[in-house]
Formats: structure tokens, sequence, C-alpha cells
């Protein structure tokens, strides 16, 4: 009742475990034989052992499992004692007739424990440590029993009865299968109807067949009035749509409702595993919740949840995985619900890894409410209404000097200023961070972030919180990337400062995350990890042992290989995992940043290849969105979109996934590439509306949406129109302080001017353009701005071409080296021009230097479908003939830049599937 | 309406239709009701008007006048016929039957009656088998309370019972007795919309049967699904809609059904009780009082709905009448969850706050969805400074109902008590959502805006204005609205409220810094405005009172009286070179 933390790991006896103390009986049998009477040999004998381990860690589900469950995994595992296991336990079980054998039966099993003095031992002689886990076991249950009523004994035993019966009813249809060895099973199974189990039994079948009819809905409609059975329909109906179309959430789901058909019926036979094992399930859900996203099936959990809760209402953990699944789901209003809910219960004090502190103050933990909240308020996309939770997370955490939450608050708090665009704080940060931004009042919103991210790191390294250590280095490696340090006074003593960002230190932060994963067990219980190998080694039983190494070369490469159970004995931790994965897609991004292509790609490969299992879904779809880019840029859109169907099959194409914002920006690009303007402004929109979306506004993709739109613009000749949507995204990426994107921007001004043919007004957004790319080291946007200049120059006029090919040959090798095909092309083209322009340079002595970069470019330009590129390019080529004087080969060119022409001109009807299909998707 | 006489009719048959099959409770409030129609005086002796007399003068005094026995006009009351008896002579199966029922042998009355295929046999056959299966799952409950609170007990008869009933249902052999079980088996079961469909029908054919009307109601949660129902008009339903109403919160619409019906049932101590309840919701607790006072008179045993009674008194702190009360019904009926929770009441109004959650337990292990024992539990430990206890006592109640806007106050409470009231503003919110008319509500609201570590003042400006709407008794509106706008330099709305808080206060003849600062501040607005006669009055009013104010209202005037007769006024000063 209120405010009492119920002890943790609570123990009920059940018929299930009533066996399996029967078989932990048989495994450590009081005999004088090192292998004991029924087993052949040690091994057979180990493998029981496990199997039972197995079985009272398992933790995949949130019942227990049936008699029939049982006596198959007995067959796999028993081999050839099979029967005889079987035979003994449910005989054994079906013994059990009166309170009196039952006494007995717990009377014998603590016969099996070796007593805590029992020095003297023969060598030869199986006793059960009292300490080992079985023997754990053994004395719980025991004493579970001992506490147990005069009508708790009698429930046991009715309960007992259920179980025995329903294994038989549902056996026997098998055992007529299996005609040809029945011999033996016949045989019981008469000893089961002639068993004198009186009363007990008759009031059983009765309950069994009323509980069968329950089951059987279907007879009761048809008996009902019209009137009446119009309103049946909406009793059950779980379908969920969704399920059918997804892989991921497949496995969860099925078993997930099967086990709830079945269960629904709560009459009796519906048994929790212990407190420990279920928490450990819902540990383990939470994962899957947060590694499939929105692909994990609603429905389907969420009556698990139910059935959970029906059946343990103290238990309010379940409340918080609601949370979870609601919030996965994209449901705020019950997920705010089941959060309150949640902490209102357990007052942030409750699940089993909970340790009350020494001085236990009274107040509850609801610090830790408030710190949940924030984050909600955060994925949702509320992100000032989340910073004014976490800063009263902050305060409360102070006052009731709750250090780790402390830590983890502010952590949470750096990530929410870093992800999302606060043009100002003012007013909101308020009064509890003056002990952390002490140096005054007048910050910007990113320099208030530097000093709450030094203050979180520094704080979660005193308190030795390794995970938060490490996801701190990699906001600060974040940070490091995108921002210039800058002194926080504006008075005082000033250090000269070079203005840039320095790439050694972002490299510094995410390689000291990799400490973490030798040190992980700090943190965290491994009891998870362990409950998960006994399941995965439970389902796959049928595997035989003698075939292990077989079985590990055939290449399977799931996780629940069995070989995995004894291999790993303790695995990292997913979330351990998913740190140090996301250490590699952060340099992968950096490396985008700092415009080393292979590097880039060298990240993200290794990280799909180590990571993917750990990865939760949108890190995993994250990395193949940048391979996808990487080859849409370097091998041209066919290959891309080909990669592109793959990762589709792979992620479930739910709106606002990252593999859907990826198709669009290659279906816009390829689009503006062959001239397909309507499209690409229809496809532009999708993404606007994208961005902002009923939850929040992605500054990022916004950006990367409004960008797109004045490049359509401007490639539709638009001019004035693309130069004023350029202005306007500039005046927001200086608002919100996004200055890698500034710097893009700049630099598409200059593009646009130098179009609409101004190239002096272009001539200074270019060079802003490149001091920006110098002081963030952006080496490969500088090259290419550096392209832009050069072209600027060139558009002046001829005498100024010697300097723009000055210009391009500078920057050539970084083109060259890094650059994807339409860059190259580009800078090409710009040095094919420079040298036909400059008056000094006669073609007919040198042809080959114009020809040849001319060619290059037109190869490039081919997987790209790049129509207007290719036109300037073979125009060229036809003026160099030309004045080579070598008219079939100016024909062929001519004709090629006139098919170029015509094909930009008007855009070819012939779809293709992906695109149209988009367009009927969106 | 029909005539007191049919009515009268009706009821006496269908009080011995019901208790002959077993259900108490509804003939029980049937025969509540019949001797609440006023008898018509010619025909009986004084003797037999002698427990109608109690009506006292107290009544008359808060009677509203007109309304009596008027009944609305245009409403056609469909006449149910009243039910043949379809077995004329009760079989001697039956009565033995019925015997053992009455001696609450539930599964012997069941036994009995195995082979008889009347509908009255069948009928309390299936009703013995339900009631003994609620026995033993109330008895398995505690048997089989795990660790983590499991209980999920069942009546294990539902489903063969539900198979039967099905059947009857479908060979149209039912009747609407059988019908009221089947969708109280039907509830059970979480069929509800079946299940609603079922009582509707029996209702509909024998309207008399307060038992099928109750549980009708619990599965009529929102004013849609009252609406979606298709019942025939019959007086009955008049209290069907009284009741329902006042479940969903249409307190007045409630009151205005009952006192309808009091225009026949002059003498319905159930109605009489249901408009205290209404009363006391609409928080008219002066009325209340005396209305509850008249009902233990008449009915001085009476259990039910008296801890409403003892919530007035806790509320009017009438400590003996309260002590008064818990002890009365502790002679009458000590298990009770009422009595338990009445005791409670007393003890929190002693501040002896750890009895009463004992008291409040108590009644909580009698009925685990007692929604106000949860509630109020919860009160006592935020009084006790136990916070996570008084969250989890207030977040059960909100769990068992919702719509409870007491019990979401109070974790809004806790919440603020403990530091943090932006996660306390969730709580207001959903507390003023569900009860939107309590100033109360809106005024706690409006103050955790207010705390410094929020200040929103905006906001809590907008609260208190709609505290001062809706009828804010103690004044804490009007007082804080003026006060805000002037910290937040807007003079002409502060000013407003000031007056209006002003008006407020000479009407209640109410004295206090309130009214010194108020007239403070208007008197020196007004002098800024250059409206010195108003400020004159101000002024001297403040003269009446001592301190530091009386002298700066002194100076205030003799400044004023400077300006305007002694000098020019600026008008012509302007005119100066």
């Amino acid at each position: 009742m209120a405010g009492v933390v119920k002890a943790p790991g609570a123990f009920a006896i059940t018929p299930h475990k009533v066996s399996v103390c029967i078989l932990v009986n048989i495994y450590a049998s009081p005999s004088q034989i090192s292998v004991p009477f029924p087993f052949s040999s040690v091994s057979q004998h180990n493998r029981l052992g496990l199997y039972l381990l197995a079985l009272t860690k398992s933790c995949d589900d949130i019942l227990e499992p049936k008699l029939d469950q049982l006596i198959n995994q007995l067959r796999e595992v028993g081999g050839l004692l099979d029967h005889w296991l079987t035979d003994h336990v449910t005989s054994r079980l079906s013994s059990l007739s009166s309170p009196d054998d039952l006494f007995n039966f717990f009377n014998e099993l603590r016969e099996t424990l070796g007593g805590p003095d029992s020095g003297v031992m023969e060598d030869d002689q199986v006793i059960l440590d009292p300490n080992s886990n079985l023997g754990m076991f053994l004395r719980r249950c025991i004493l579970a029993f001992n506490l147990l009523t005069f009508e708790g004994i009698c429930h046991l035993l009715t309960n007992i009865g259920i179980y025995c019966k329903e294994a038989i009813l549902s056996c026997s249809s098998y055992e007529l299968r299996r005609v040809d060895d029945s011999g033996n099973d016949l045989e019981s199974l008469s000893e089961y109807e002639n068993m004198d189990l009186n009363l007990v039994f008759k009031k059983i079948n009765e309950e069994m067949e009323a509980r069968k009819r329950a089951t059987e809905q279907v007879s009761f409609h048809l008996h009902l009035p019209k009137e009446l059975s119009t309103l049946v329909e909406d009793i059950e109906v779980f379908a969920d749509p969704k399920s059918e179309h997804n892989d991921k959430g497949r496995e969860s789901s099925s078993y997930a409702s099967g086990e709830l058909l079945r269960d629904v019926d709560p009459n009796g036979g519906v048994f929790l595993r212990t407190n420990w094992q279920i928490q450990g399930y819902l540990m383990e859900q939470a994962d899957a919740i947060e590694k499939h996203g929105s692909s994990f099936t609603l429905n389907a959990f969420e009556l698990t949840l139910r059935l959970l809760q029906k059946l343990a209402p103290e238990l309010h953990r379940v409340h918080f995985l609601r949370y979870l699944n609601n919030l996965y789901h994209d449901d705020y209003f019950s997920a705010l619900e089941n959060l309150h809910r949640y902490f209102d219960y357990s007052a942030g004090t409750e699940g089993f890894d909970f340790v009350p502190p020494a001085g236990c103050n009274s107040f509850g933990r609801y610090e830790i409410a408030l710190l949940c909240l924030g984050m909600m308020h955060f994925h949702f996309g509320h992100p000032k209404k989340a910073l004014e939770v976490l800063t009263e997370a902050v305060r409360v955490a102070q006052q009731h000097s709750n250090d780790t939450c402390l830590a983890y608050t502010l952590a949470a708090i750096c990530s929410l200023l870093s992800e999302i665009g606060f043009s100002t704080t003012s007013g909101i940060l308020g009064s509890p961070f003056s002990p952390m931004i002490s140096v005054g009042t007048s910050l910007s919103v990113q320099q208030q972030l530097f000093v709450l991210l030094k203050g979180s790191l520094k704080r979660a390294e005193s308190l030795k919180l390794k995970q938060l250590v490490a996801a701190n280095h990699l906001a600060m490696a974040k940070f490091d990337l995108t921002h210039v340090q800058r002194p926080l006074l504006s008075f005082g003593p000033k250090t000269s400062m070079k203005l840039r960002t320095c790439p050694i230190i972002v490299c510094k932060e995410l390689r000291s995350g990799y400490h973490l994963i030798s040190e992980f067990c700090c943190e965290g219980s491994t009891m998870t990890a362990d409950g998960a190998f006994s399941t995965a080694w439970l389902k796959n039983l049928q595997k035989p042992m003698g075939s292990l190494v077989l079985s590990q070369d055939n290449g399977s490469r799931n996780n629940s290989n069995p070989f995995l159970f004894f291999t790993q004995p303790s695995s990292i931790p997913g979330s351990v995992m998913q740190l140090v994965g996301s250490s590699y897609l952060h340099r992968a991004t950096a490396w985008e940043i700092y415009g080393s292509a292979p590097l880039a790609r060298v990240n993200a490969l290794v990280y799909a290849t180590c990571f993917a299992d750990a990865s939760s879904s949108s890190d995993a779809a994250l990395v193949h969105v940048k391979l996808i880019q990487h080859l849409a840029v370097f091998k041209g859109y066919k290959e891309a979109f080909a990669a592109l169907k793959t990762a589709e099959e792979k992620f479930l194409c739910v709106s606002k996934s990252r593999i859907l914002i990826l198709k669009l920006q290659l279906l816009h690009e390829r689009a503006l590439h062959r001239g397909h303007l309507k499209l690409a402004q229809q496809v532009c929109d999708e993404l606007g509306v994208l961005a902002s979306s009923v939850t929040a506004v992605d500054m990022e993709l916004k950006t990367e949406a409004s960008l797109r739109h004045a490049r359509t613009l401007l490639t539709a000749k638009q001019f004035s129109q693309a130069a004023a949507v350029a202005h306007s995204l500039f005046c927001m990426c200086y608002k919100f302080n996004l200055q890698v994107e500034s710097a893009t921007v700049l630099l598409l001004l200059a593009e646009i001017h130098m179009k609409s043919g101004n190239a002096v007004v272009g001539l200074p957004y270019a060079l802003a353009s490149l001091s920006y790319c110098q002081t963030f080291n952006l080496d490969l946007l500088r090259a290419s701005a550096t392209l832009t200049l050069a072209e600027l120059w060139l558009s002046l006029g001829s005498n100024h071409a010697k300097t723009a090919l000055t210009l391009l040959h500078g920057a050539f090798p970084m083109i060259l080296g890094h650059g994807g095909l339409e860059l190259c092309a580009r800078a090409y083209i710009t040095e094919a021009k420079c040298y036909l322009s400059d008056p000094s340079f006669l073609v007919s002595r040198n042809p080959e230097l114009v020809l040849d970069p001319l060619r290059q470019a037109a190869d490039e330009l081919q997987a790209l479908e790049h129509h207007e590129l290719m036109a300037e390019a073979f125009y060229l080529m036809a003026i160099v003939f030309d004045k080579l004087g070598q008219p079939e080969q100016r024909e062929e060119a001519a004709s090629s830049f006139k098919n170029h022409v015509m094909s930009l001109d008007h855009p070819h009807d012939v779809e293709d599937p992906i695109q149209s299909d988009t367009l009927l998707n969106a | 309406m029909s005539s007191k006489e049919s009515c009268r009719i009706e009821l006496r048959t269908a009080i011995r239709q019901l208790s002959d099959r077993c259900l108490y409770s509804a003939s029980k409030w049937a025969a509540e009701q019949l001797v609440g129609i006023e008898q018509d005086p010619a025909k009986f002796t004084p003797s037999n008007t002698r427990f109608q007399r109690g009506s006292s003068s107290i009544r008359r005094r808060f009677r509203t006048n007109e309304i009596t026995s008027t009944p609305p006009t245009g409403v056609a009351y469909v006449s149910t016929p009243v039910m043949e008896e379809d077995e004329a002579i009760h079989g001697d199966f039956y009565l033995l039957a019925k015997s053992y029922f009455d001696c609450r042998e539930y599964r012997r009355a069941a036994h009995v009656l195995r082979d008889q295929t009347g509908k009255k046999s069948v009928f309390l056959r299936c009703y013995a088998l339900y009631l003994a299966g609620e026995k033993r799952k109330e008895e398995e409950m505690i048997e089989l309370e795990g660790p983590l609170g499991k209980s999920d007990a069942v009546n294990r008869e539902l489903v063969s019972l539900e198979r039967e009933l099905a059947t009857l249902c479908k060979n149209n052999t039912i009747d609407p007795f059988g019908l009221y079980l089947y969708g109280l088996v039907l509830k059970e079961k979480g069929n509800e919309n079946l299940a609603r469909k079922v009582l509707v029908e029996s209702v509909n054919s024998y309207p008399w049967n307060w038992s099928a009307w109750s549980e009708l109601q619990s599965l009529c949660t929102t004013v849609d699904i009252l609406n979606g129902l298709n019942l025939s008009n019959h007086w009955m339903k008049e209290f069907f809609l009284a009741s329902i109403y006042q479940e969903l919160r249409m307190h007045n619409e409630s009151l205005s059904k009952y006192e309808n019906l009091q225009g026949m049932f002059t003498f319905s101590n159930y109605i009489q009780a249901q408009i205290a309840k209404a009363r006391y919701s609409l928080r008219e607790f002066e009325q209340v009082e005396v209305i509850f006072e008249d009902l233990l008179r008449n009915d001085p045993y009476r259990v039910e709905d008296m801890d409403t009674y003892s919530n007035v008194l806790y509320t009017k702190e009438c400590f003996s009448a309260l002590s008064y009360l818990a002890h009365r019904v502790i002679m009458t009926d000590k298990y009770r969850p009422e009595s338990c929770c009445i005791i409670g009441n007393y003890y929190s109004l002693k501040g002896q706050h750890e009895k009463s959650v004992v008291y409040f337990r108590r009644a909580l292990k009698l009925n685990k969805n007692y929604l106000s024992a949860w509630t109020l539990m919860g009160h006592e430990y935020v009084e006790m400074k136990n916070t996570p206890a008084a969250v989890d006592a207030y977040r059960r109640a909100v769990d068992i109902n919702p719509r409870d806007y007491r019990a979401w106050y109070g974790l809004g409470q806790a919440y603020e008590m403990m530091g943090m009231p932006h996660y306390a503003l969730h709580y207001f919110r959903k507390s003023v959502f569900f009860q939107p008319i309590d100033s109360r509500l809106w005024i706690a609201m409006a103050q955790c805006y207010e705390s410094e570590q929020l200040h929103m003042l905006e906001e809590a400006i907008k609260c208190y204005k709609r505290a001062a709407n809706c009828n804010d008794t103690e004044a804490i509106a009007l007082h804080r609205l003026a006060m805000l706008h002037r910290e937040l330099d807007q003079p002409e709305e502060a000013a407003f409220y000031y007056k209006k808080d002003l008006e407020r206060m000479e009407a209640e003849e109410r004295e206090g810094p309130n009214l010194v600062e108020a007239l403070m501040f208007l008197a020196t607005h007004c002098k800024t405005q250059k409206k010195f006669e108003e400020a004159e009055v101000y002024c001297t009013r403040l003269l009446d009172y001592t301190g530091p104010e009386r002298e700066t209202a002194k100076s205030l005037l003799r400044g004023m009286r400077i300006a305007q007769s002694g000098f020019p006024s600026m008008d012509v000063e302007h005119f100066h070179p």
C-alpha cells in the first residue's frame, strides 16, 4: 500500500516451480555415485544442469511455461532420457493429491541440499551447494512453501491439478501421432485416467471445460438476437495492420499475441515468473522498443502489459514500459499520462536495481520523474517546455543532493541545447544554473552550452558514471566540430586565440569514448544479459550439442546461436555497444564535414558491420543513409537507387524516417540534374513538409529544404527569387548559429549571383564562404568555394583567366581526391574554359590540354545524367574541334550537345518506378 | 406523471416480486420510495403518517416553492403493465431454495433448483450461483493476494452463467430479471456494449428494478453514451437520469430532476440524501447540513451517504456534531466503509492524522474502490508530510475514477510542496479540466504559476481571472489580480480590480490590511489620474484607519487641496511664459 517499497524478488510457489524442483531433485539426487541413476554420462548430467540453470534464469516472457512446454523442452534436452524424465515429472506431479503429499515432497527436497556445515562429504556424492544458483532456488521454494497458509496450499494443489490436466489434454494428440514408440506413453496415459484424484480432478475437469467454452467464443455469437450480435464485433479486434509489413517487430509480436490469446482467460494455470525474471523481461523489451522504434508493435505489447498489470498490479514498472511504448509510437497524451502514473506510484524509487540510500530520506526521487518528463518533451519536440522541466529537475536534484540525477540532467540539457536551435535562452535558464554559469549572464547560447558541457563532464567523471562520461565526450566532440571556441569573457586580458575549430580536439574527444568498453561493468547490471542468454539457449534447444562448431561454420550470424551461451559468459551491454558505435557514427560525420570522403565511408562501414546488432533502428538507418549518399555522389544515381531499394526493405518506411528523407533528397538531385524542375519543386516541398511536422521543427531538415528550394529556383533561372530565399535562409542560420550551414548558403548565394551575371556581387559571398570554411576546417567545401571563386573570376573577363586557373589548380588535389562526380566535372569544365578564354592559349598547339578534361567531365557526368553540364562540356568540345578543323568530331559533339539541350528542355516522360511510387505515397 | 395511486400500486407489486426473487437491495429501494409518496391524509390515521411527519419545519423552510408536484408538461409516460407472475403456485422447491438463499447458503439454494424450469426458478438458481461465485471470489481475493498485489480471483460461475443466459436470451425465454443478471455477468466479463444493451432491454420491460438501473448507470461514463441509450419513458427513468447526471457532474440538472421527483415522492429519504449530495457538490454547505440533520431525525440509523455529511461537518469544523455522528454510526454498524471514513474525518479534524489514516485504511480494506477514502487519506499523508505516500494514495483515487478532481488537486499540491511547481501544473490542469467551476483549483494553479521558480505572471493572471469568475468565496483572486497587475506595471487594470475588490469587501463588510491597501492604491492612482474628487473620497476613508497610511492620506489630501484651490491649475500654468 501507500508509501511502502516492496521487497524485491518476491517469490511465490507455483506448479511450474514444483516441477523444476522435481527436476532439480533428479539432477542432484542424494545418491552415492558421481553420475546418478538415470544418467548415462557426465555430459548428459551436465546438460540437464545447464537446462535447469537456464530455466531459472531465462526471462523471455512474463508467464511461466506450461507443463507441455516443459515436456517439449525436456524432450530436446533429455535425449535418450526424455521418456524417463517426463514420466518421472508427470507421475511425481500427479501423485501429489493431498496437502500432506505436498508437505512430504518439500521435506524430501530439503534432503537434497547439503547443510551449510556438512563438511564431511564423500567425494563422489552429489550434494547441492545451498549457495549455488539451483540451491538458492530450492531454498526459496521451500521457504515460500513454508510461508503458505493452508488455503494457499489448497490453491497450489488445485493449480497443480490444472497444470497436469492441461498438459495431458494437449499432449494426447501429440502422443497419438507418435504411434511407433507409444507403448510407454500410452501406459502412462492410462495411468492418469485411472488415477484416484477424486474430487479435485472432477472439479478441474469442469473448470477446464468451462474454460474451453469460454475460448470458443464463436458459439455464443450465434445464439444472440440480431441487435445484440452487432455489438459483439468490438470485443476483440487486436489485429495490428502494421505487423504484416514488418519483419522486425514480428518476432516480438507473434509470440506476445499468441501467448495472450492462450492466456486471456485467467481461470487458473496462469502464473507469473518471479519478480526478478519479469523485471529482466521488461528491461529487454525496453531495449527492444528503443532499438526498433516505431516498428515495434504497439498493440501486441500493450496487451502483454495489460495482462501483466492485471496479474501484478503492484508492479509499477509496467507503467514505465507503457510510457516507452507510447513514446516511440508518438502518442503524446498516453505517454504523458503513463509517465506521471509511473512516478506517482513508484516515487522514482522502484526497480530491482534500486538500493535505498544509506540515509534513507522519505522524499522519494521525483527529480528522476522531471528528468524523464524533460526527455519526453524533447522527444516530442517541445524544446522550451523540455528546458523548463529540466531546469526544475536541476533545482530539485540540487535540493535533494542527488548528484547522479543532476549529472544526467545536465547532459540532457546539453543535448537539448545542441540539437535544437535556440536563438536565446534568456528567461529560461535561470537561477538554478547560477552556480554553474557564474561568469555572467550575457553569454550566448553556445557559450552557455559549452560551460554546461564542461560542468556536466566534470560531474560525470567525479561520480564515475562511465557511460555518461563517454556520452559527454561525444557531445563535446560534436560541439567542437561545429563551434569555434571563443573566450568566455568579453573583457579583461585577451589571450590571442586562433578562431578555428580544432580537428585534433574532436578526435581526442571521440577517442576517449573507447575506454568505456573495457570498463563498462561498473555500471548497469549483467542480469539482463544473463537472462537473455538463458532465453536464447532455451529457444535453441533443438540444435544438437555435437555440431556446435559446424553450425558456427555454416555462418549463421544471428544472436541466438547456442555457441554464444558458452563463449560469452559476460557480454557487453547493449547500451555500451551503442555508445561506442555512435562514436563511429560521429567520426563518419566529422570526416564528412572535414571533407574526407574515404574516411567517412570507412567509419560508416565499420559501424554498419560491427555495431548493427546493437544499434537502434534510427542509427542503423542513418548509417545506411550515409553510405547511400556516398554512392550517389561517387557512383551515380543508378547504384544509389539500387542500394536504396535494399535499405527500404530493411527499414520500415514510416513517415519521417531517414530513409524517406534520403529518397526525397536523391530524387530532388536527380530531378535537378535531369531538368525535371516541376518534379524537383514538388519533392522539395515534400521535404519542407517533413521538416515542420506536427511534432516539431527539425532545424537541420528545414535548412536543407529551403536550401534545395533556392537551388531549384536557381536551376529554373529565377535568380532574384532564389537570392531572396537564400538570403532569408542565411538570416535564419545566423540567428540559430548554424555556422556550417551558413558557409554552404553563402556559397550558394555566390553561385546565384554568378549565374545571374553579377559576378562582382558574387565575389564577396564566395570569399565570406571561404573564410567560414577555413574557420571550421571544411576542406572539401572550401575547395568547392575556391572553384566557384575561380568561375567568378573567369566570368569577370578573359583577362582574369590566369587568376582563375591558379586558384583552380590550387584546389585540384582536394577536389580530385575527395570530391564527388559533379564537383570534379565542374572543375574540369572550368579548367577547360579557363584555357579557352585565355587569349594567349592556342588550341591547335595543345588540344589535349582542353579535350582531356572535357572528356573526363563528360564521362563522369554520364552517371549523374546532369544534362546542363554535359551540354556545356559538349559545346566546348565542339568549339575545340571546330578550331582544330575536325568537322566530323565537331558534328558528333554538336549532336550530343543538341541531345542534352533537348532533353533538358523536354524532360522525357519515362518515369521510373521509384519516383512515381514516392509521389503516390507522399 | 402517473398518479400517486398508480405509482403506489406499481411499487407494491414490484416490491413483492423483487423480494420474491431475492433482489433485496432493489426491493429495499422500491419500498423506500413507496413510503416516500405523500399519503392522502384523509384516508390514514395519524399513526400511519407519523413516519412522514418528521418532515418538520426545516424542510419547509428550504423547500423551493413552486416546483412541487408540477409534473413536466408534454412528457407522456408509458405505463408498463405490471408483470404477471408465471408461476402462480410456488413450487415447494422454490420455497426451500429461497429459505436457503435467505440464509446465505447460495450453493444449496442453486442445487435445490437444479431441475426446475420455470423462469423464476431459473433466475433464482442463476442468481444464487452468481452470488456464490462472488462470495468465493471475495475469499480468494484475500487468499491469493501475492507479493505483487496479484488478485486475479474471478467469479468462476461467470462462464457457465453467461452460456446459459445467452441460450435463454436466444430462445427468447428470458424474463427481465434474467436479463438483468445477464447484463451483470456481461459487465463482469468486460463486454460492456452488450451488457448495456441487455440492461436497457431489462429496464424497459421491467422498470422497477433499481439494481438494473444502477448497473446501467455504472456503464454510462459519458454523456454521449447516455444519449445513445434507447430508454422508454417511465417515471423510473427520471430517477435514473437524476442519478446519472450527478455522476456526470451535471449537478444543476440533477438537482432539478430530484426536486421534480420530490413533488411526487415528497418524503423519500433517498431523494433527500441525493439532493444533499448534489448541493454538496455545488458547495452549498449550509443547506446540506440542514437536510442531513433532518434526514437523521427521520432515519436515525442511516449510514448511507453519511460520509458526505461528515465532510460537511468537517469543512464547517463542527467538532462536537462530527463526534456525535461518528459515535452514532459506529453504534449502528462499525464495519461499514462509511463509518470508518467518518471516524477518519473526525480524527483528521482533531489533528490526529496517524489515527485518521488507520481508519481510512480500514475503510479501504472494506472497499478497495472507495474513492473518497483514498483522497482523504492522501490529505492526511500531506498533513503528515509523507508526500510519497500521499501521492500514491491520490494516484490510486485517480486511477479508480479519473474524473476525481479532488485527487488531481491533491497530487498537484503534493508536488508543489516538494518544490516542483512545473510538474505540479500538469495535475492542476487536470483538476480544473474536470471541475472548472471551483475557484480554489484555479487559485491553486495561479499560485503555482506565481511561484518564484516559474514566475509566469501572465498565466497566473489568467487563472485568477477564471477564479474570480467562478464565485471565489475567499476573495483571494481579486486581490491577487490587483497586486499582479500592479507588479506588471498596469495601473489601469490594477485600479479596476482594486475597485472590484473594494466593492466586494464593502458588501461583505470585511476589513483588514487588504482594504487599506486597496484604498491606498486607489487614492494615489486617482490622484495621478487627476480624478481629485475620487481620490479625496478614498483618502477620507483612509483617515479612519490608524497607521502610516493615515499620515500618507493626510499629506495626499493636503497636496490635492493645494493643487486644486490655492494655485491655478496646470492649464493655466501652461500659458505662463
